[in-house]
């Protein structure tokens, strides 16, 4: 069941400081999450956790009030591939991961959500905080059934500048532009920060970090950002089209046209390209040339 | 009393809102293009690589063949199919059991799709003649 790189893991991690909150009634969704919200040292409780999570008719909690609960406390909520090896991985460096269940059947769901925090490679399971049991143990593939029936759903609640053991560009940009769109805006940013230091040479990553400054008024930091993310990728229409808009508001009318010529060579059937550059707010003494285009006349 | 102290923080409020829609006005002259919009496009882009990529397999050609469909008629509606779509594939794809290997996986479902297709079920595949009509 699980690929030979996992031997690289520890043979057994059990992650004994994460907080245990047991389940009162059915409500192993707000216990579950103040288990990984108070892990990274937002103080809550399922009590609390309760009103926004808990769905009282359904007697149960939802998938998105969980990571839209998460987010409300400016948690990035990071979504794992559905493999029992990337849980392994995590928990090895340290993030427990929220898992959802389904206890029973296809036809009768029984959905459970619990705290990954442990496993034992040798004993071949896991240790799970579950509903009222602090150190509930599940074998690999009783839990992979109970796992595969809910869709083999594992999500990592991580701090705008932690990234996960094995992360990757677009879930890491993506997770943090849902955040951005929650209107948590600051740390939105502070992840796409964390990006651009991971992976300096993605474009998409300084591309996102420009969006966030130029939504947070700042165009010098904007422009700087859209320039390295051009550097990387010189090809990247968009990033050409954004760049154009942002001079334009600092008042650099010349450099601004160039980028948005730029633009429109690099994708011609664009239609939202067809506009004139942004109009300038106040005129700039300090304008720099874009760089090169890379189809030039 | 009441009255007039619910009127005052209603005029907060409004005052609030105005001096938020003055700083506001700035952002509407240009038209960024926002992150997740670009993220949603390179997502569709590396599904769509993705399925793409699996039709290099050699089992794969080999089934296709014998089913009689082209490669290239595959390819065009692959090139054709949503980003819901894509994702769609994908997520099924996925969520395949591990260990029936990638021809299999792939097979059954371009199968799956074209039968559906057949019986007018779905509208996957262009090529597909549905039976009905």
């Amino acid at each position: 069941m699980l690929p030979p790189e996992t031997s690289r893991l520890p043979e057994r991690v059990e992650l004994t400081s994460v907080p245990f909150f047991p389940q009162t009634a059915y409500q192993c969704g707000p216990a579950a999450l103040a288990t990984m919200l108070n892990q990274r040292g937002v103080v809550t409780s399922p009590g609390l956790l309760k009103d926004r999570v808990f769905i009282p008719e359904r007697e149960g909690s939802l998938q998105v009030e969980m990571v839209a609960t998460a987010r409300a406390h400016d948690m990035l909520v990071y979504p794992l591939p559905p493999r029992l090896e990337a849980l392994l991985a995590e928990v090895a460096a340290g993030n427990p991961v929220l898992v959802l269940q389904n206890l029973a059947f296809d036809w009768y769901p029984r959905w459970h959500f619990a705290v990954v925090v442990g496993y034992d490679q040798r004993e071949r399971t896991l240790i799970l905080r579950s509903g009222t049991t602090r150190r509930w143990q599940s074998d690999f593939t009783s839990f992979d059934s109970t796992w595969a029936r809910g869709g083999r759903w594992a999500v990592l609640t991580l701090p705008a500048d932690k990234l996960p053991a094995q992360p990757e560009l677009r879930p890491w940009l993506k997770a943090a532009s849902d955040l951005e769109e929650t209107g948590h805006i600051e740390a939105a940013q502070r992840a796409y920060r964390t990006a651009t230091l991971h992976w300096p040479e993605e474009s998409l990553g300084w591309f996102a970090l420009a969006n966030s400054h130029y939504a947070r008024g700042d165009t010098r930091e904007a422009e700087t950002a859209l320039r390295k993310s051009l550097a990387q990728e010189p090809d990247f229409a968009v990033g050409w089209f954004n760049l154009s808009q942002v001079l334009g508001e600092r008042g650099c009318q010349q450099s601004a046209k160039q980028a948005l010529v730029c633009a429109q060579r690099l994708a011609p059937d664009e239609k939202r390209f067809a506009v004139s550059a942004g109009q300038a707010l106040v005129a700039s003494g300090q304008c720099a040339l874009p760089p090169a285009c890379p189809l030039a006349n | 009393m009441y009255k007039h102290s619910i009127f005052r923080r209603l005029a907060v409020a409004l005052a609030a809102f105005h001096i938020l829609m003055v700083v506001q006005v700035p952002m509407a002259n240009a038209a960024m293009i926002g992150t997740a919009e670009v993220l949603q496009q390179q997502q569709q882009q590396v599904d769509r690589q993705q399925l793409m990529s699996m039709l290099d397999d050699q089992g794969v050609q080999e089934k296709l063949q014998s089913m009689g469909v082209e490669r290239s008629q595959v390819e065009q509606r692959i090139n054709s199919l949503t980003g819901a779509e894509l994702a769609q594939f994908n997520q099924q794809l996925q969520d395949a059991p591990a260990g029936s290997g990638v021809v299999g996986i792939i097979v059954l479902f371009l199968v799956i799709f074209i039968i559906t297709d057949l019986l007018c079920a779905t509208n996957i595949f262009s090529f597909v003649k549905c039976i009905n009509r």
